[in-house]
């Protein structure tokens, strides 16, 4: 999807009337930002924003998220138990300290892949 | 009379707190771009004209000049009235704050992402070909070579597609290194773009404040000036009634009414018909007055 993020108060105003006026290619609306579809209609009206109002306009292609594509079985597994936790203060470090959960400093070091 | 102003059309100069040029053809606006700034129009000397008065306070732009197709943001104007006459507002100090902070906010420029993204574009595909070229070259002089063939000219082929391979690849590299770079850049620009949008929010909602204060202070006065005003002569008034609200009257009558509130120093341009004379408007609006004829 495009994601479209506006950083004036101008901008926004245009991005709202956008998605009011082409509702059918705008996925979800976040105040002054929205996820529009995949088309080049939705390109086309973004580029119009970005024409109008410059750097206060930032599109980007977002991508579907797999969780089963993207990671490895241990960072599922560790999400899943950091959650069901029995004690809630505990951070995640102090968790995974000591078990075969993946070390935070090993996942911040680590993209996912293209 | 310290009030007093001085309108020179060509030559002739008109001088009084009550100027009457509706005997020339003069268009209104000139000569409010005229009060708002003397120098504006020295052009030809046959049609130069230039007014001689105080300097216009903000009000002025919301009710300088009336006429008949005048229509004003009330609420707008009223509180540039209001602080005509002084009038202050509890935010006025958060008010100075962030525009003081707006004004200090430096915004760097958004780099270049656009020449970024384009060197970028086309690099991927390019580094594809190259590779095939490079892997059908190979699987050929392995055919010569099986059939007892000379692959000398495949060979020096196939190391100048090597050549142009590492060759695309270090565009890529580079294209790739570049525009993120840039995107790093970018963030920055945004980061402070995103506090000045978030201080103009804010402003904004500071402004909306003082508006319903301000408006709050000259309600009254606002009120009695629409009322004096439709009981003024020249026009009919068919919306106007005793419950009337004072905010949706016609737009020269909130003009007018607006004016009279205000503490005016440069002179109103009239180009409507609501009074008997320039000196009655002057008097009723408590203002120096130009009287022009209404375009067209």
């Amino acid at each position: 999807m495009l994601l479209v993020v506006t950083y004036s108060r101008a901008a926004r105003g245009t991005l709202r009337n956008v998605c009011r006026t082409h509702e059918g290619c705008v996925v979800r609306r976040f105040g002054r930002a929205a996820l529009l579809a995949e088309t080049e209609f939705a390109a086309f009206q973004a580029l119009r924003l970005r024409e109008k109002h410059g750097g206060d306009v930032q599109i980007e292609r977002t991508r579907p998220f797999n969780e089963f594509e993207a990671l490895d079985p241990d960072v599922r597994e560790a999400a899943r138990a950091y959650e069901t936790r029995d004690r809630p203060s505990v951070p995640y470090s102090n968790f995974a300290a000591g078990t075969d959960h993946p070390d935070p400093e090993r996942l911040r070091g680590a993209d996912l892949p293209r | 009379m310290s009030d007093e102003i001085a309108v020179r059309v060509a030559g002739d100069c008109r001088r009084g707190r009550a100027v009457d040029c509706s005997d020339r053809s003069l268009d209104p606006e000139r000569v409010v771009s005229a009060v708002r700034d003397e120098t504006v129009d020295r052009s030809a000397s046959a049609t130069a004209l230039s007014v001689t008065c105080p300097d216009p306070r903000p009000v002025h732009d919301h009710v300088g000049l009336v006429e008949p197709a005048t229509s004003v943001r009330t609420r707008t104007a009223l509180a540039a009235a209001a602080r005509s006459r002084g009038a202050e507002t509890p935010v006025d100090d958060d008010l100075r704050s962030v525009r003081a902070d707006l004004a200090d906010l430096a915004v760097p420029e958004t780099p270049d992402l656009r020449a970024a993204r384009r060197r970028l574009a086309g690099t991927e595909s390019a580094v594809t070909e190259c590779r095939e070229r490079v892997a059908a070259l190979r699987g050929r002089i392995q055919a010569h070579r099986d059939a007892g063939r000379d692959a000398t000219d495949l060979e020096a082929e196939l190391a100048e597609a090597t050549a142009t391979l590492a060759e695309r690849e270090t565009e890529r590299t580079a294209a790739r290194e570049a525009l993120s770079m840039v995107r790093r850049k970018a963030r920055t620009s945004r980061d402070a773009r995103e506090r000045r949008r978030r201080l103009e929010d804010r402003l904004a909602n500071l402004e909306r404040s003082a508006r319903e204060h301000l408006v709050e202070a000259v309600r009254d006065s606002f009120a009695a000036a629409v009322a004096t005003a439709l009981r003024a002569p020249a026009e009919s008034h068919p919306d106007s009634g005793p419950d009337a609200d004072p905010i949706a009257v016609d737009g020269v009558t909130a003009a007018l009414a607006v004016a009279r509130v205000a503490d005016l120093r440069a002179p109103v341009v009239l180009a409507c018909d609501r009074f008997d004379s320039p000196t009655d408007a002057a008097t009723w609006l408590d203002a120096p007055v130009i009287r022009v004829s209404p375009r067209g």
